[in-house]
C-alpha cells in the first residue's frame, strides 16, 4: 500500500525534508552471504559488447541531418562582451544557427570566469561551427578578477551563507585538554577527467523534444529541459544507454544540453553540443579547493574532548558547498565540535559534486590531523581511533542503521602490525612506512525509486526501469538480484534503462545510491512476478503457493517435486507475468552511513621527493555485496583516482588572469597503470538489518574517501616529515623533509 | 596546405623555407599546427629524405624513439632517455631528429599567451605559474625544454650532420635573446640528416617525473664516461637542453622561487648518474 510521510532526503550530504509516497517494503530480507549469484563475482551482463565497441554512447550517436555546435568560452576570467559580430558568423559557411550573449540564460554578456559559454554557432560540420565561432570576433572589456579564496572570505564574497556548527563547548574542550594540535591542510581543484565528455544531441519531433545525453540522471534532465522550454515533462524524453564517466559531474543538463536544444528549436534539425576535452578541462565542473585550519585537542589517555575547524570551500563562480566539515562532525565520538564553514565565491571554473565531495578534502586532512595528535600523544594512530569511536551519531543524536566499522579496523590489524617490517625495507635514501585512514559517508539512498518485471512465455525475465548505468556495472547488479529472486540463472534476465519513456522513474546515480536506491525496487518488483508465477504453478499442479519455490529455473515443491519454470510460462502464450516494485522507505530515526579504513604502504625517495604508493588494502563496510567483482573494480577505480588526487593531479591556474594553465591530458597529470598500487579489496559483506529487503549500501564513493589520508599519514610514517598539501607533489615533499630535517636539527623529536 | 613527399635530402631541403615546415613522425608538428602555434603552408613530409636505421654509431635522424631503445649498439643513456619519453604510441612515431627540436611544454607559451618567447614583452611564467620551469638560462625566458633524448646526446658527445654542416650538439641549440627568440641555429631550409653518438665505457639517463611514465621530465640527467672523463646533460631545467660541467655547477643555478626543488633532484640525479657510471667497468 502506498504511504504518504514526511522524511528527510539526503544526496552526497545536503539534506532536505521532504513529503515522499512510499510503498511499504514487505520482503524479509535474504540470509547473509553469498547466494546463488548474489554475492557472487558476476562479469558485467555487457562487458563483452563494450569491448568489442558494439555498445553506443551518446558520442556515437548520429542522427540523420545533425547539426555541430561550437561553443564561444570566455578567455577571460572576468570581462565584458563589449562587441560581437553574430551576423558575421550568421554568413559564414555552413552555419545554420547562431546564439549571442543573453539569447539564453547559460549564455553569459559579462562571463565571471574562465570557459564561461558566451555565445554558440550550429553548423553543419564542427569544423564549420568553429569556423563560424571564429567570425564573431568579439572584442572585451577585461575586468579585475578575485581569485584568492582568503581574500574572498575577506571581502564577503559567497556562493551561500557561511555554516557554523556547534555541539557542547569547544573552548572549555581545548583548556581542558593534555594536548592540543593546529594545523592547516590545503587541498588542490581536481577534474573529473570522464572518457567521455560532456554531451548532449536534441532533437525536437512533433511538440516534443528528445534528448540524448551522458548523464548521471535522465530524469533530473527531462524535469529541467521540460521546465526550460514550457513543455509537459512527458513531452521530454531523456536517453542514455551507456556513459563515458560522470563522478558527479553529469547530475544536471548543463550548459550544453541548454544551447543544444535552443538551436534545434531554432533550425528545425537535431543538434549535437559537445565539450571538447580542452572544453572539458575548464568547463565542466571539478573538485573545488579548500584550506583547512583545524585543531585537535585530547586528554593523555587519548580521549579527544575538542574538535574545531575553519574550512574555507573555494568554490569557484558557482556550485555548491560540499560538507568539508563532514568527516570532523561525524567520525568520532567527540562531545566538543565547532565548524565554520566559508564558501568561497571566486572568478574561477564552478565546481561540480566530485566522487564524495567534501568528504574526501576533509577526510585528508582531519585524519591527518589525527595521526599528527597520535605522534603528540604517543599513541597508536589505530588504537587512538579506537578510543573515539562513535557508537551512535552525535549530530542527530540517533543510532546508526548499521556500524561495522570496528570490524574493519580488526581486519585491518594483520596489514597494521606489519609497520615494524615494512619500515625495515628502508634503504639508503628510499624510506618506507604505513599509514591508515578511517572512512565515513552517506550511502543509503532512498525512495522513490521503480522497477517492473515481465516473464515471457520463454521463462526469460526482463527488468524495466528508466535507471541509467554510469559505467559501475549497475545492469548487472540488477539483473542479479532479479535472477536471485525468480530462481533463474542471471542469464536469463535482460535488463531495459536510460530512456526516461521506457520504464518508471528511477533513481539518480549518485551519492552512492544506486544499488540502495534500484536494487530493493527491482527485488520487490521480481518478488511480485514470482508471487503470480507460484499461484500459477500451484493452479497447474494442485499444490498450495507456501510449498513451492523457484529454483535454479525449476519449479520445485517441498514434497521433493521439481518442473522446468517453462512449464508454467509455456502456458502463456502472448500473455505475460508482469511484476512492480518499488523502494521502501528508510529506517525511521536512524543514520545510515557506509564506513571503513584503508591501509597504505608507500616508499619515499628523501632525496628527489619521489613517493610511490606500494599497497593499499581497503576495508569497507557498505552492507550487502550484490557483486564482488563489480565491488571490487568499484574500489579500484576509487583508489586509483585517489592516488591522482594525492600524488599528481592539480589543475594549475595563472595567478594574475585566473587561466586555466593545463587544460590538456599531458599537462594535466591521472596517474598511469605504473603508478597504481597493489590493492587488496575486502568488503565486509553484511546486510544492513534495517535497511530495505537488501541491506545494501552504495559503495561508489566511499574507496575515494580515505586515500589521500592514508598515504600522507604512511609518508609521516616513513619520513618524519607532515605533508599537508595535496597533491604531494617533488616540491611539497621536498618541503615538507626540509622543514622536518630543520624540527630534528633543534631538537625537538620528529613526529614519528 | 600543400603536402610535398620528397625523395632525396636535396629535394627536401629545397623545398623547405618559405613557410614549408618538415614533418616525420609527426608528434609535435601536427599538435602545433592545431593550435595555431605553427603557421603551415607546405609540410615536407621527409620520409623518404632522412636516414632511418643505426649503423654503428650513426643514427638516422628519422630512427623512431622506440627503435633506438631496443637497439644494443645504442649508449645505455640513449635507450633510457627514449623508453623513459612519452608512451609508447608516440614513441613508435616520433623520430629523434624531430625530438631534438620540439619546443617547450611551458603552459603560457603552449597556450599562446603573448609571452616573450612569443616576442611579448615579459616572461610570464616568471611571475605566474611556473612549478616546471628554468632553473638555468631562465634570465629572459623561464621556459624549459623537454628533451630527454637530447640531453643524452648532450652527455654522448654527439654531433649533427644536416644538409649544410656538420657541427656538435651543443652548437644546435642557442639561448634566444632580445633580438632573435630562437632556440636553436637550424636555419629554416635546413635538415637534420644523422647524429654521430660515440660509444662511452658507461653511460645512464634518470628522469624525475610527476608519475611514473609518460610525463616530460621535471628534471632528467644524462651521464657518460669515457675513461675518466665524465659529462652530464640536464633537461627539464633551460629553455635549452643544459651541458653540466660538473655536478658543483649546480651551485651556479638561479632557479625561481617555484623551481628551486629542482636544483635539489637535480642534485641528487647527478650524484647518483655520476656514481652509477663510475661503477661499471670500462669496455
Amino acid at each position: 500500500m502506498a504511504r504518504l510521510i514526511r522524511t528527510e532526503k539526503e544526496v552526497e550530504g545536503r539534506y532536505e525534508d521532504v513529503w515522499i509516497v512510499v510503498e511499504e517494503d514487505a520482503l524479509d530480507q535474504w540470509p547473509a552471504g553469498p547466494l546463488t549469484t548474489v554475492g557472487r563475482e558476476v562479469p558485467r551482463v555487457d562487458g563483452l559488447d563494450r569491448v568489442q565497441g558494439k555498445i553506443q554512447y551518446t558520442a556515437d550517436i548520429q542522427l540523420p541531418g545533425m547539426l555541430h555546435t561550437a561553443v564561444l568560452r570566455s578567455p577571460y576570467a572576468r570581462a565584458r562582451v563589449t562587441s560581437i559580430d553574430l551576423a558575421a558568423a550568421r554568413s559564414a559557411r555552413g552555419v545554420r544557427a547562431v546564439l549571442g550573449p543573453g539569447e539564453l540564460d547559460v549564455l553569459a554578456e559579462q562571463p565571471g570566469y574562465v570557459g564561461q559559454a558566451v555565445a554558440a554557432v550550429a553548423a553543419e560540420t564542427f569544423g564549420q561551427a568553429q569556423a563560424g565561432l571564429q567570425a564573431l570576433a568579439p572584442e572585451w572589456e577585461v575586468l579585475e578578477p578575485l581569485l584568492d579564496p582568503d581574500d574572498a572570505v575577506r571581502r564577503e564574497s559567497f556562493v551561500s551563507d557561511p555554516k557554523t556548527y556547534e555541539r557542547g563547548d569547544f573552548e572549555r574542550g581545548v583548556a581542558e585538554a593534555d594536548v592540543v594540535v593546529e594545523a592547516e591542510y590545503r587541498t588542490q581543484v581536481v577534474l573529473h577527467n570522464s572518457l567521455e565528455t560532456h554531451q548532449a544531441i536534441c532533437h525536437w519531433e512533433d511538440d516534443g523534444l528528445t534528448v540524448y545525453i551522458s548523464t548521471q540522471y535522465i530524469w533530473g534532465v527531462r524535469d529541467a529541459i521540460a521546465d526550460r522550454f514550457g513543455l509537459a515533462p512527458d513531452r521530454v524524453r531523456v536517453v542514455c544507454q551507456a556513459m563515458g564517466g560522470g563522478f558527479g559531474a553529469k547530475n544536471g543538463p548543463g550548459d550544453y544540453t541548454a544551447i543544444a536544444a535552443e538551436l534545434a528549436k531554432r533550425t528545425g534539425r537535431p543538434v549535437k553540443c559537445a565539450l571538447t576535452r580542452r572544453e572539458e578541462n575548464i568547463a565542466a565542473g571539478n573538485r573545488n579547493a579548500t584550506i583547512q585550519r583545524l585543531t585537535a585537542a585530547a586528554k593523555s589517555d587519548g580521549t579527544l574532548v575538542a574538535l574545531g575547524g575553519e574550512f574555507v570551500n573555494a568554490i569557484g563562480f558557482s556550485g555548491w558547498s560540499a560538507s568539508t566539515e563532514g568527516p570532523m562532525k561525524m567520525l568520532y565520538a567527540c562531545d566538543n565540535v565547532r565548524t565554520v564553514q566559508y564558501p568561497a565565491k571566486l572568478n574561477l571554473p564552478p565546481m561540480a559534486a566530485f566522487r564524495a565531495p567534501g568528504f574526501v578534502e576533509g577526510t585528508f586532512a582531519l585524519e591527518c590531523l589525527l595521526d599528527e595528535l597520535a605522534a603528540k600523544l604517543d599513541i597508536d594512530p589505530l588504537e587512538l581511533r579506537r578510543r573515539n569511536y562513535a557508537s551512535s551519531d552525535r549530530v542527530d543524536d540517533r543510532p546508526f542503521s548499521s556500524k561495522n566499522l570496528e570490524e574493519c579496523y580488526r581486519r585491518a590489524e594483520p596489514h597494521w602490525a606489519k609497520r615494524d617490517e615494512v619500515r625495515a625495507r628502508s634503504d639508503g635514501p628510499w624510506q618506507h612506512g604505513i599509514g591508515l585512514a578511517s572512512q565515513i559517508w552517506y550511502g543509503g539512498g532512498g525512495p522513490p525509486s521503480y522497477a517492473w518485471i515481465r516473464v515471457g512465455a520463454d521463462g526469460r525475465v526482463q527488468v524495466v526501469t528508466a535507471m541509467q548505468d554510469i559505467g559501475t556495472g549497475s545492469r548487472t547488479a540488477m539483473a542479479q538480484i532479479a535472477a536471485e529472486e525468480l530462481g533463474v540463472p542471471v542469464e536469463h534476465v535482460q535488463v531495459s534503462l536510460g530512456d526516461s519513456a521506457r520504464g518508471p522513474f528511477a533513481s539518480i546515480s549518485a551519492g552512492s545510491s544506486t544499488i540502495p536506491s534500484m536494487g530493493p525496487a527491482v527485488r520487490s518488483a521480481a518478488a511480485d512476478a514470482k508471487r503470480q508465477l507460484l499461484e500459477l504453478a500451484a493452479q497447474r499442479f494442485h499444490l498450495e503457493e507456501r510449498v513451492l519455490e523457484i529454483k535454479e529455473g525449476q519449479i520445485v515443491s517441498s514434497d521433493g517435486g521439481s518442473w522446468p519454470l517453462t512449464e508454467i510460462t509455456g502456458l502463456l502464450e502472448d500473455g505475460q507475468i508482469l511484476g512492480k516494485g518499488s523502494r521502501g522507505p528508510n529506517p525511521a530515526g536512524m543514520q545510515v552511513l557506509t564506513f571503513g579504513v584503508q591501509v597504505a604502504e608507500v616508499a619515499v625517495d628523501t632525496e628527489t621527493g619521489e613517493v610511490r604508493v606500494e599497497k593499499i588494502v581497503a576495508i569497507h563496510d557498505v552492507g550487502r555485496v550484490i557483486n564482488k567483482l563489480g565491488a571490487s573494480s568499484q574500489v579500484e577505480g576509487g583508489i586509483i583516482q585517489g592516488v591522482g588526487h594525492t600524488l599528481s593531479e592539480e589543475r594549475i591556474v595563472d595567478p594574475e588572469t585566473g587561466s586555466i594553465l593545463n587544460r590538456t591530458l599531458d599537462s594535466y597529470k591521472v596517474p598511469t597503470i605504473a603508478d597504481v598500487p597493489e590493492i587488496v579489496t575486502d568488503l565486509i559483506d553484511v546486510p544492513d538489518e534495517h535497511l530495505t529487503n537488501l541491506g545494501s549500501k552504495g559503495l561508489g564513493e566511499p574507496p575515494i574517501i580515505p586515500t589521500a589520508a592514508a598515504i600522507a599519514n604512511a609518508i609521516r610514517d616513513a619520513t618524519g616529515a607532515d605533508v599537508r598539501s595535496l597533491p604531494i607533489s617533488r616540491e611539497e615533499m621536498l618541503r615538507a623533509l626540509r622543514e622536518a630535517g630543520k624540527r630534528e636539527r633543534r631538537g625537538a623529536p620528529a613526529a614519528v | 596546405m600543400e603536402l610535398l613527399r620528397p625523395s632525396s635530402a636535396a629535394e627536401a631541403a629545397a623545398a623547405l623555407g618559405n613557410g614549408s615546415v618538415a614533418l616525420a613522425g609527426g608528434t609535435e608538428v601536427v599538435p602545433l599546427m592545431r593550435d595555431g602555434l605553427l603557421r603551415v603552408e607546405t609540410l615536407v613530409d621527409v620520409a623518404a629524405a632522412v636516414p632511418r636505421g643505426v649503423e654503428g654509431t650513426r643514427i638516422g635522424a628519422a630512427t623512431r624513439l622506440a627503435e633506438l631503445e631496443i637497439d644494443p649498439q645504442i649508449p645505455q643513456a640513449l635507450r633510457e632517455a627514449c623508453s623513459l619519453a612519452a608512451s609508447p604510441q608516440l614513441r613508435s612515431m616520433g623520430t629523434v631528429g624531430g625530438n631534438l627540436l620540439q619546443a617547450t611544454r611551458c603552459w603560457y607559451w603552449r597556450l599562446g599567451f603573448d609571452c616573450w618567447l612569443h616576442g611579448g614583452e615579459r616572461c610570464l611564467a616568471k611571475d605566474g605559474a611556473h612549478r616546471e620551469h628554468a632553473i638555468f638560462g631562465n634570465e629572459l625566458c623561464a621556459s624549459a625544454h623537454p628533451s630527454d633524448v637530447a640531453a643524452a646526446l648532450l652527455a654522448l658527445g654527439a654531433t649533427v650532420r644536416t644538409t649544410q654542416r656538420e657541427l656538435p650538439l651543443s652548437e644546435l641549440y642557442r639561448l634566444p635573446t632580445a633580438d632573435d627568440r630562437r632556440t636553436t641555429t637550424l636555419a629554416p631550409d635546413e635538415l637534420i640528416l644523422e647524429l654521430e653518438a660515440p660509444a662511452p665505457d658507461a653511460s645512464t639517463y634518470l628522469k624525475a617525473m610527476d608519475r611514473r611514465k609518460w610525463a616530460f621530465p621535471l628534471v632528467g640527467v644524462a651521464a657518460a664516461r669515457t675513461g675518466s672523463g665524465i659529462r652530464i646533460a640536464l633537461a627539464g631545467v633551460a629553455p635549452i637542453p643544459w651541458t653540466l660541467e660538473t655536478p658543483a655547477a649546480l651551485d651556479d643555478a638561479t632557479p625561481l622561487p617555484g623551481t628551486a626543488y629542482k636544483v635539489e633532484i637535480a642534485r641528487a640525479l647527478a650524484r647518483r648518474a655520476v656514481e652509477h657510471v663510475n661503477s661499471q667497468p670500462s669496455s
